[in-house]
């Protein structure tokens, strides 16, 4: 074990530990421990970075917490799909670059110690439950996540937010018990804990119907963390009614949790033979397909802009899943690479849509009207996001496109391919409202002739964020030759046997 | 024969107009730094892109890539014959249109918007010309797209809106059967690439090869205005006269009729084409096309909408010279994106002058217009009689090539296309030009009242230009050589002999 090994357990304790202290140390001092969640994450990104790097120069990096080897003491692993941690990070810095000035003016200086600190609990969790390599643990920092996440929802004042949180818990807190007894039954089946060997040893389990049992909870809680239609009812309030950072970590960073799960737990059955895969598999295309359609329609419906962008994200989730459903290595790189294109695009959408939350109060798509002549720089933002979202080349939500398209046609399902391009151009009818409004429209409302430019904080996160959702997509096949290796671990296991 | 050389020049030509757009952008608010930076703009790439003419007369070609976009596709750039004579078309017009709009739109509102947009368009438009591959092509295609959306609704009127949205609906649904095809390819032979004649091979399943044709076909075929994907044209000519003139005479039309050919010559190659019998349809559909949109010319009464309908008409000549897959036919849809050009943008610029001069849009309005007009109505004759195909104009180089490759092809049916096409011609044209030289005017001696001298130089050139393309088609340094050597290329010829 190297002793960079032990950077690993730091990119989660790091955060968790500086939030749990932060309301401690920082009661009522807003400002102060805005400094402090910032140096925790832009350090915790550093340590992901060198991890990267080793990453990249070698094989795996394995941390045993404590010293117990595995199968029998706890491991953490920072694999491919680990390395998920470096997107999380970075933008979960330039979330709380944007976060100071909406916080200032939106949460109670008593309450705003605890909104960075869950923000940093928030991060450490997500960290966590990309390197778990085993079972109970991956269970663990799910709750982590989620729990701070549903309080960060209800941080926003007002009735929505409240029974959104609410909502968001109670679903929440189902499929985390799934997930639970989905652990409980493979712990019963294996009697290890350890994802590597439980994927050896489900194949001379006992009880193959308790190990599908095991696998439909696994899959069905995973599907509501990643907002998958139909089980996604609780993310379009949350979203919408959390405060605009907290949108932006929800639906850029959180959500990609129930993929990454998906993804855990598709490698993890994919060495037993007991559950056919293909059924799996034929069920993600299914709602993939769905999702697309579904979310796009819902997302064209809506009025207000935070709404739009949630429903958006119901139709991206829609895409990662059809990418790994189909099972081509096109297509699951694809979709490999969409979590982190949507990741970047959604991010930065939701924090630009914050700015001009907070710059005019406003969130009606009709009441933005004429925005663009006072607010350039963050209208043109959202602009950019919206034409990455939907998908022209060569922004970055093209490459996921491309790739699942293909992936497609590799699998033998070209009709998929109609119902991409639908989605796309069904994105591009709402992103167009939203367009002319911000800019071939005269102002309908006072506060949009009054606005003024977002400060420095927001506009610098955003307009990155936007440059990169339409640019990144150039760099897709550096992206994509990194997610490779991991796509083609996650269907190579497939073509085993 | 033919030489790749590594350069710049492919790159820097589109490139050198998105600095242009972004300058505008941040320095527009003043009118000299947009008027400076637009017209030194396009006359630098003017001279770049010229500058390559010489050395693809001698068969080189000149290619630049910055590196996969995607695994095994480059995101690269190379200029051959084809290319080239669609991207010196673009970039000649650039110069003159720009000069235009400046005189034009003073006064309007958004002009940093409407310059930084329009110098993005012809950026574009170049990007497309030069394109290495059909990814390469497809990305600017649908950037071109969205950069003259802005332009289309420059008024922001309710008309104005419908038509952007009309127009969004029709190009961008039209881009996803492109993109749908072009992944069919992609899958099938492992490249996209436009630098050879003919990418696909008989050995892929028939169905797949029906469904890519029809996909790709249908998804250039929206831009290139081919019925029944035509609606959006008329309707988006809603914009400022400039916008229309360049981009739906020239950039935008354009570059569906030059996806169309890179279709049928690149992907698909004339051997493969010729075996399938795909072309056949497609050459009946530019026909009907040709007459239908000429029968609804006829009833126009705005100017400006009889121009497109006329477009619609013209842009299928190239599609039908395209597709009867003989030599000489495929050199007149070559020339005839210059030809079609270079009449079709002296015409807009006439209805534009027009209207800004006397703010009239209707032709029951021209009456004598000839007398106080006289050099704007001249060259509106001379581009209009190029359309009815009268010799020694440009118009009738291409009917001329198009009617000899039909026979040649073995199908004289479209000769009788050509001389239905030329006499309705004469029947919407020759009407105006009764109106303006011979009906006397409405009050008795008008005052001669000429458009103001930025409008009207860069028409005169243009018309001037119609009459050299057609009396010097073949003098040695003209694009008519290019045009000949893309030909070549394309039928895998040693010299293509007119």
């Amino acid at each position: 074990m190297s002793s960079l090994a032990h950077l690993l357990p730091l990119t989660v304790l790091l955060p968790i530990t500086a939030g749990v202290l932060a309301p401690a140390l920082f009661h009522r001092r807003g400002l102060a421990c805005w400094w402090w969640a910032l140096a925790a994450a832009i350090l915790t990104f550093a340590t992901t970075v060198t991890l990267w790097r080793q990453l990249q120069s070698g094989s795996t990096i394995s941390y045993p917490l404590g010293g117990w080897p595995p199968p029998y003491g706890i491991e953490l692993v920072f694999d491919g799909l680990a390395a998920l941690m470096l997107v999380l990070c970075a933008l979960s810095v330039l979330i709380l670059l944007a976060a100071r000035r909406y916080v200032e003016a939106t949460v109670p200086s008593s309450r705003q110690s605890l909104f960075y600190a869950l923000i940093l609990i928030n991060l450490g969790g997500m960290n966590g439950f990309v390197a778990a390599a085993d079972l109970f643990n991956l269970f663990v920092f799910m709750e982590i996540f989620s729990i701070s996440a549903y309080a960060l929802v209800a941080l926003a004042r007002g009735p929505v937010a409240a029974l959104a949180a609410l909502k968001y818990l109670l679903v929440g807190a189902v499929s985390s018990l799934l997930v639970l007894l989905a652990v409980a039954l493979l712990h019963a089946q294996t009697g290890s804990l350890n994802m590597s060997d439980v994927a050896g040893l489900l194949a001379q389990a006992e009880a193959p119907g308790a190990s599908a049992l095991a696998l439909g909870c696994l899959v069905v809680g995973f599907l509501v963390k990643a907002a998958i239609f139909p089980l996604h009812f609780w993310l379009p309030d949350a979203h919408a009614s959390a405060p605009s950072p907290v949108s932006a970590l929800l639906s850029g960073l959180v959500v990609k949790m129930g993929i990454v799960g998906l993804v855990r737990t598709r490698i993890l059955f994919a060495e037993a033979e007991i559950v056919p895969l293909l059924m799996l598999d034929n069920l993600l295309v299914w709602l993939g397909v769905i999702a697309i359609l579904a979310g796009a329609v819902l997302a064209m419906v809506q009025r207000e802009l935070k709404l739009m962008l949630a429903y958006s994200t119901v139709a991206n989730m829609g895409y990662i899943a059809l990418g790994i459903g189909l099972a081509t290595p096109s297509a699951v790189s694809g979709a490999l690479a969409h979590t982190v294109y949507h990741a970047t695009i959604k991010t930065g959408l939701f924090l630009t849509a914050g700015s001009i939350l907070l710059c005019t109060g406003l969130s009606r798509v009709d009441d933005l009207r004429g925005l663009g002549q006072r607010m350039p720089l963050t209208s043109g933002a959202l602009v950019l996001g919206l034409l990455a979202a939907t998908g022209i080349p060569p922004t970055a939500g093209f490459v996921g496109k491309w790739q699942i398209a293909l992936g497609a046609l590799q699998a033998g399902q070209a009709w998929v391919i109609g119902v991409i391009l639908a989605g796309a151009l069904l994105t591009l009818g709402w992103a167009i409202r939203v367009i002319n409004s911000l800019f071939f429209r005269p102002p309908a409302r006072a506060r949009v002739i009054t606005a003024n430019e977002a400060p420095v904080s927001m506009l610098v996160p955003s307009v990155l964020l936007a440059v990169l959702a339409v640019s990144a997509g150039l760099g897709g096949a550096i992206l994509l030759g990194l997610v490779e290796p991991l796509a083609l671990a996650i269907v190579g296991a497939d073509h085993d046997h | 024969m033919i030489t790749e050389l590594f350069d710049l020049r492919p790159v820097a030509a589109p490139l050198i107009s998105a600095l242009c757009a972004f300058g505008i952008m941040l320095l527009g608010h003043h009118a000299g730094w947009r008027i400076a930076l637009s017209l030194a703009a396009s006359v630098v790439k003017f001279a770049v892109v010229l500058s390559m003419l010489p050395g693809a007369l001698e068969g080189n070609v000149y290619r630049f890539s910055a590196g996969e976009i995607l695994p095994g596709l480059e995101f690269a750039f190379r200029v051959d014959a084809l290319g080239l004579f669609f991207g010196l078309v673009s970039s000649t017009l650039w110069v003159l249109t720009t000069i235009y709009a400046i005189a034009y739109m003073r006064g309007s509102h958004s002009l940093r918007r409407f310059f930084g947009f329009f110098a993005l368009c012809v950026s574009t438009t170049q990007a497309i010309a030069f394109a290495e591959n059909l990814l390469t092509l497809f990305i600017f295609y649908e950037l071109l797209t969205i950069c003259t959306y802005p332009l289309v609704i420059h008024s922001g009127t309710l008309e104005a809106r419908r038509a952007g949205r009309r127009y969004l609906i029709y190009t961008l649904s039209g881009g996803a059967a492109i993109l749908a095809g072009m992944v069919m390819v992609y899958q099938a032979t492992g490249s996209l690439s436009l630098s050879t004649p003919g990418l696909l091979h008989a050995g892929i399943d028939e169905r797949a090869l029906l469904t890519m044709f029809v996909l790709l076909i249908g998804g250039f075929g929206v831009k290139a205005a081919l019925m029944p994907l035509h609606a959006w044209l008329p309707t988006a000519m809603v914009a400022p006269t400039p916008v229309s003139a360049l981009l739906h005479a020239v950039a935008v039309v354009k570059a569906g009729s030059f996806g169309l050919m890179r279709v049928i010559y690149n992907i698909f190659g004339v051997e493969l084409l010729d075996t399938l019998g795909y072309h056949q349809v497609l050459a009946a559909i530019a026909a009907i096309t040709i007459i239908v949109a000429s029968l609804v010319a006829l009833r126009q009464d705005v100017l400006k909408r009889r121009l497109a309908w006329s477009t619609i008409s013209q842009l299928s000549y190239i599609v039908l010279a395209a597709c009867l897959l003989a030599p000489l036919a495929a050199l007149a849809a070559v020339i005839h994106i210059a030809n079609q050009a270079f009449a079709k943008i002296t015409l807009f610029f006439v209805a534009g002058a027009i209207e800004k001069t006397t703010g009239k849009k209707r032709i029951s309005e021209l009456d004598g217009i000839g007398k106080t007009m006289p050099w704007t109505m001249a060259a509106f004759t001379v581009a209009s009689l190029s359309f009815m195909g009268v010799p020694l104009l440009a118009g009738f180089i291409t009917k001329w090539y198009l009617s000899v490759g039909a026979l040649a092809a073995g199908a004289p049916v479209y000769v009788g296309v050509m001389m239905a096409s030329a006499i309705l011609n004469a029947a919407y044209w020759l009407p105006i030009l009764y109106r303006a030289w011979v009906k006397p005017p409405e009050s008795p001696n008008p005052p001669r009242r000429e458009a103001e001298n930025l409008l009207l130089w860069p028409t005169l050139a243009c018309a001037a230009y119609v009459i050299v393309l057609g009396l010097g088609a073949q003098a040695p340094a003209m694009p008519f050589a290019l045009a000949q050597s893309a030909v070549a290329f394309a039928f895998g010829l040693e010299v293509v002999s007119p």
